[in-house]
Formats: C-alpha cells, structure tokens, sequence
C-alpha cells in the first residue's frame, strides 16, 4: 500500500497532477518518470523524509512498492 | 591467435596483435555495481570472439551480415561483438528494449531501421525471444534469424577451439566494420556504415592528440549505441590496447557516483562525457556516496555530444577538486557519428579556452568582446582541429567566413563516412562537394573552435538527438490536438544542463478535466516514441506562427511561448523557478496582454 505521503512526494517531484501509484507501478508506467528524473524523484523523497538512500538500494528498486518498504525500513531505524 | 596475411589493416589484426603481445593484460572491465567487476584479459577475450565467430559463422552468418546486437549490460557482449567482426560480419549496438515502449512499437522501429541498415540477424537474449520472434517473416523484414549467444556456453556448446580458429574469415581494411546510428528517434536514425581503414585511422590519430600512453584506462557508463560509447570509450581503448571499464548506463542514470567510484577504483584517466553528466554530477551526488574517492588518477573529463557550458564546467570542477581533481582534465571535444567521431578536441594538459562575449553581438553572428554594459554569454571553445580534419565557417552562400564571424560548420576528414545507408536523399542534403553539412553552428578564434548552435531543429537531451518532426508527428493525431497543428522544440534548462523537449499543441477544448486529459495524453504520446515531454502548452486555434511558406514555423512559435513566459514570470515574481509551474491558461491570459 502506498501511503499519500509517498505519492505527494512523488507525484510533485514529477510535476504530475494526479496518477494511480501501486505497489506493483513501475516508473516506466508514471509520465515523466523516466531514467533522468528517476534521481530528481529520489532526492525529493529523501529530503522530504529526511533519509539517504545508498546507491546499492536504489539500484534494487523494482516498483514503487519497493521504494515504499524501504521508505519505511528506513524510518524506523531513526 | 590467427594472424592471416589477408587481415593486415583491419581491426580484427590490430586487436590480435595487441592479444599476442599482452595476452595477460587486462582488455575491458565489466563493473556491476555491487558486483565483483568481469575482467577480460586479452587472450581471454580474443580466444572467446574466436569461439563466436565459429558459432555464429555455423549459425548462417556470413561475411558482411549486419548483425544487430540487442543486450542489457552483459559481459558476454564483448566477445560477441568482437566475435562478429571476426565472421567479417558487421555489429551494429542498438537500444535495449525502453520497458515504456510497446514491443509492437519497438518491432516496428526495428523493422524500420532494418529498412535502411539492412538488419540480418538479430543477436540477443533469450528473455527478448517472445517480443522479437514476430518481426521474422512479416514479409516487410530483411531480418532472417535471431540467435542468442547471451546464453554463453549453451550457444558455444560443440564449438571446437579448431574450428574456431578456421572462422576467422578473409576481410580486408575497406570492407565495412561497424554499422552505429547517427540520431533520431527509433526507426528513423540514419544508418552510418565505416569500415575497418576509417576507424583505425581515426582512433589512431585520436589517441596521439589525447596523448594515449599505457598508462591510461578508459572508464565510461555510455551507452555503446551511442557513437561516443562506442568510438570514445570501446574502440579507442580496445585499438591502442590500454584498458577500458564499462559501467552500465541504467545503473549510472540512477546511480551517478558509479562513474567516479569506478574510477577511483580502477585508477581511471580518461573519461567522456556529455555536458548534463557534469551538471548531474554536480549537483546531484551526496556526499556519503564519496567515501574514499579521489580523482587523483583522472587526466581528461571530455565534454562531448552536447553542448559545452560554462557553468556546468565549473560547477563540475568547484564540487570535485576536493577530490583531487585538476582543472587541467577538463576538457571538451566536438564529435559526430558522420566523422567516425571527433573533429576537434582540447589538447592534454589545460582546460578549455572560454571566451566572454557580447550576447547581442553573438545573435546576430558577431564575436566580439562583453563589455560591462553587454550582456555576457560565455562561450567554451571544443578544442582545436584533431590531425587530418579540416573545418568550414560559412555563411548562407557557402562563402567561408572569417575568424570571430558565426556560420555553418562544415567538416572534411579522413574517416568521414561516404552516406547513410540506403538513404541518398538524407546523404544528398548532409554532404556538399565532398564536406559533411554539420547543421551547427559556430566560429573560429585562431585556433579554436566554438559550437554556439544549431541550423537544424534538432533538440538534443542529455546527449541524445531528438528530431521535432518525429515528435509532432506523434502528437498530431490526438483526439483533441488539431491536426497537424502542433509544434515541439527544446527549452534550455539551465539546472539540468541540457535541453528539455516542449510541445505547443493547438486545441479547441476549454474544459479544464478535457484539457487535463490531453496533457497526459501527450505526455504519453511521448512515451510511446521514448522521448519524455517535459513542458506542454495547450493553445487556441492560430496561435502558432506560420512561416513564410504557411507551415507552422518551429523558431517562430518557439519565440513567441518563450516571450509570453516571460512576460508572464516579470508580472508573477521575476524568478526563474516559476517558468515551469506556467500553465496553458497563463500562456493564454499572456498572450492577451
């Protein structure tokens, strides 16, 4: 389940007004999301969180599902 | 090693030569992030291309097939693709499948670009089997097969070593090596064949004005579809036998620390890159994904394939000197599929000469001096002419212009490809009395030579040439667009570092759900063709400016959106930032003032 606050973040970083965003979305599925503004997406998400991905982590990424537990997993190691 | 007469001059012997000499030297590192890298030495990697050279040769490929190459980042490519030249069949990389692009769209971009490169065969993976196995016997297709010697020792499975040393078939230095696509987007790119001589040659005198030694090592994450991939960062190394790591491009756009962390690592010297890599790296790498990396080893960071700006130069340079890296490895090069690669290029040893000129002067094709109530551009010179190439400054008549005066680049060299492949109208209108019309433009300062802009419409993405006609073709048959009434072009974004694409599209929808609609379509639209719109302007009938021959005119209409977003940023708060919150009904209500 992908919370709003994710999608917020994303959606905005993307400069899209509004998108359907699942677990099993991937970037390719969302406009403007592609592999240059695929950066630009994670800076928003780690300024707006407060969290550093490494870049192991994001390379793993398969959907946004993904990018939503390790959000997550990240927030409670703080 | 095969060492046959007949093969003097070719690739396949210089890289023979470089594998009898230092079998145990390493050739290409394959680096994987998170990976322990693949290091091919050199008997290693000749031994195997020998090995698929026999298979594809048992496979039907005969000398002179072109044979496309469709792989992620993998290290059985290399051998494969030396495996090819081997058989005396031609490689030509293409672009994995984009996961956005329908495989329908992506068989009809082959088929098309198969129309004129002639595609024989197609090389690849199993997994793209199912996506690939239609455009076989469509009747429109000159493919004849697809193999898949990505399966490594399935595909090799049988292959004596003693056959594969009786594969290694007659070529001489004429005969074609590589087949690389100039730009454009899929299924429509121009086909640019060069041949064994072309390449050597240029690689050859390349390396002596970048000073190659054998101590340098190429590191790269281009793509090897790309000319600057390709001729840059694969065939140079790979002739003049020093090493070269190939990162894979995916993981450098997601993961740009890659690049430096590689060459760290490996003790990188040489590395090109196109100008928002800089920009990108600049500003988007956190410190934490630093830790222990010096730059200390790099002598040359070559700005290429873009246009080089200043500022992304020294913002490049302020963020990594504390790195270790010296303001002499910067460095630029002007370079082009249609010249094999480079035309001109900054000597070793100092970074590139930047002139401050006066902007309005530089419109209206005068160099002169800023002064303190000019308007300043800054200008970086590409270098200076790589030994054997010749360049033009011209005007509109093809009369040649003098130094500090701004024209067409017209360019003459000994690589110089002899056309597109079976496209002689596209080789009519790019080569005049023996000179390739570059289509850019841009002046001669003594020495130096500066790219200021193009002649043609082309928009160029982070180093990727996109064609607005291809784009509006696209868009034009929306339902809610009017047909053919739409116009795409290239915005500067001076924070990306490069261009982005824009479309203005006429419509006569004035509800703001429909209009929402259409904008996505668009955008979608765009997706399909993989190119990313980044701004779309919805306009009302007769809003774009025609030309004089009552088409749309792209520079006209281009003009006049950038004016009314900027009389509408004055009347908002002056900030750039607020150029790419406008919406349609701004540019509207602008257009009205």
């Amino acid at each position: 389940m992908i919370s709003h606050e994710l999608k917020a973040v994303i959606l905005s970083a993307l400069k899209v007004n509004d998108w359907e965003l699942t677990d099993q979305t991937v970037a390719g599925e969302v406009p403007g999301w592609d592999s240059l503004n695929h950066i630009n997406v994670v800076l928003a998400i780690e300024k707006h969180f407060g969290v550093h991905f490494k870049g192991v982590e994001i390379l793993s990424l398969k959907n946004v599902g993904d990018l939503q537990r390790l959000v997550d997993c990240k927030l409670a190691k703080h | 090693m095969n060492q046959v007469h007949s093969l003097a001059g070719t690739m396949w012997h210089r890289w023979c030569d470089n594998a009898a000499k230092s079998p145990d030297s390493v050739a290409i590192i394959h680096w994987k992030a998170g990976e322990a890298p693949r290091r091919w030495s050199w008997g290693e990697l000749i031994r195997t291309a020998e090995l698929y050279s026999a298979a594809l040769t048992i496979g039907g490929v005969k000398r002179g097939d072109v044979c496309a190459i469709i792989a992620k980042h993998n290290p059985l490519l290399y051998p494969v693709y030396l495996g090819c030249v081997c058989a005396g069949a031609i490689p030509a990389i293409l672009a994995y499948q984009n996961p956005r692009l329908h495989p329908e769209k992506f068989r009809e971009g082959l088929l098309g670009m198969g129309k004129r490169s002639g595609l024989d065969w197609i090389l690849t993976e199993r997994g793209l089997e199912n996506i690939l196995q239609p455009v076989l016997g469509t009747g429109r297709s000159t493919i004849r097969g697809l193999q898949f010697p990505f399966e490594g020792n399935e595909y090799l499975s049988g292959i004596a070593s003693d056959a594969a040393r009786r594969a290694v078939h007659e070529m001489n230095e004429s005969d074609p090596l590589l087949l690389q696509h100039s730009s454009g987007t899929t299924g429509l790119q121009k086909p640019v064949l060069l041949n064994h001589r072309a390449v050597l040659e240029h690689v050859k005198e390349y390396g002596k004005f970048l000073r190659v030694s054998q101590t340098d090592k190429v590191v790269s994450w281009l793509p090897l579809y790309h000319d600057m991939g390709l001729i840059a960062a694969f065939y140079l190394p790979l002739t003049l036998g020093i090493p070269t790591v190939q990162i894979d491009p995916f993981e450098w756009v997601l993961a740009p620390s890659l690049l430096l962390e590689a060459m760290s690592v490996e003790r990188g010297t040489i590395t090109w890159l196109p100008n928002f890599a800089f920009s990108m790296m600049a500003d988007k790498i956190q410190e934490e994904d630093l830790d222990g990396v010096t730059l200390d080893s790099c002598r040359m960071v070559i700005s290429c394939s873009e246009p080089v700006r200043y500022r992304d130069q020294e913002k490049f340079f302020e963020r990594f000197a504390p790195r270790g890296l010296r303001r002499e490895s910067l460095s630029s090069c002007y370079a082009m599929a249609e010249t094999t690669f480079a035309v001109t290029q900054t000597p070793p040893g100092r970074d590139p000469v930047t002139l401050a000129v006066d902007a309005d002067a530089l419109s209206k094709g005068i160099v002169r001096p800023a002064t303190v109530t000019s308007t300043t551009r800054f200008c970086v010179s590409s270098g200076e002419l790589i030994p054997g190439c010749r360049i033009r400054i011209v005007d509109e008549e093809f009369s040649d212009l003098e130094d500090r005066r701004v024209g067409e680049i017209l360019i003459k060299s000994p690589s110089m490809f002899d056309g597109y492949r079976n496209y002689p109208e596209k080789t009519a209108a790019a080569i005049r009395d023996g000179w390739y019309l570059s289509g850019d433009l841009g002046f001669r300062d003594g020495a130096e030579y500066y790219v200021i802009g193009r002649k043609k419409d082309i928009v160029i993405v982070a180093g990727n040439n996109i064609y607005p006609e291809d784009v509006e073709a696209a868009l034009s048959e929306l339902d809610g667009v009017i047909p053919g009434r739409v116009i795409a072009f290239g915005e500067e974004d001076a924070d990306f570092g490069s261009e982005r694409l824009s479309v203005v599209a006429e419509t006569v929808l004035t509800d703001e759900a429909e209009r929402r609609q259409l904008r996505m379509a668009i955008l979608k639209a765009g997706m399909e063709i993989e190119v990313s719109i980044t701004n779309v302007y919805l306009v009302p009938p007769r809003f774009l400016v025609k030309s004089s021959a009552g088409k749309p005119s792209r520079s006209a209409t281009r003009e006049r959106v950038l004016r009314l977003k900027q009389s509408e940023m004055m009347m908002r708060s002056g900030e750039q930032d607020d150029l790419t919150r406008i919406e349609s009904g701004d540019l509207e209500r602008a257009q009205g003032q």
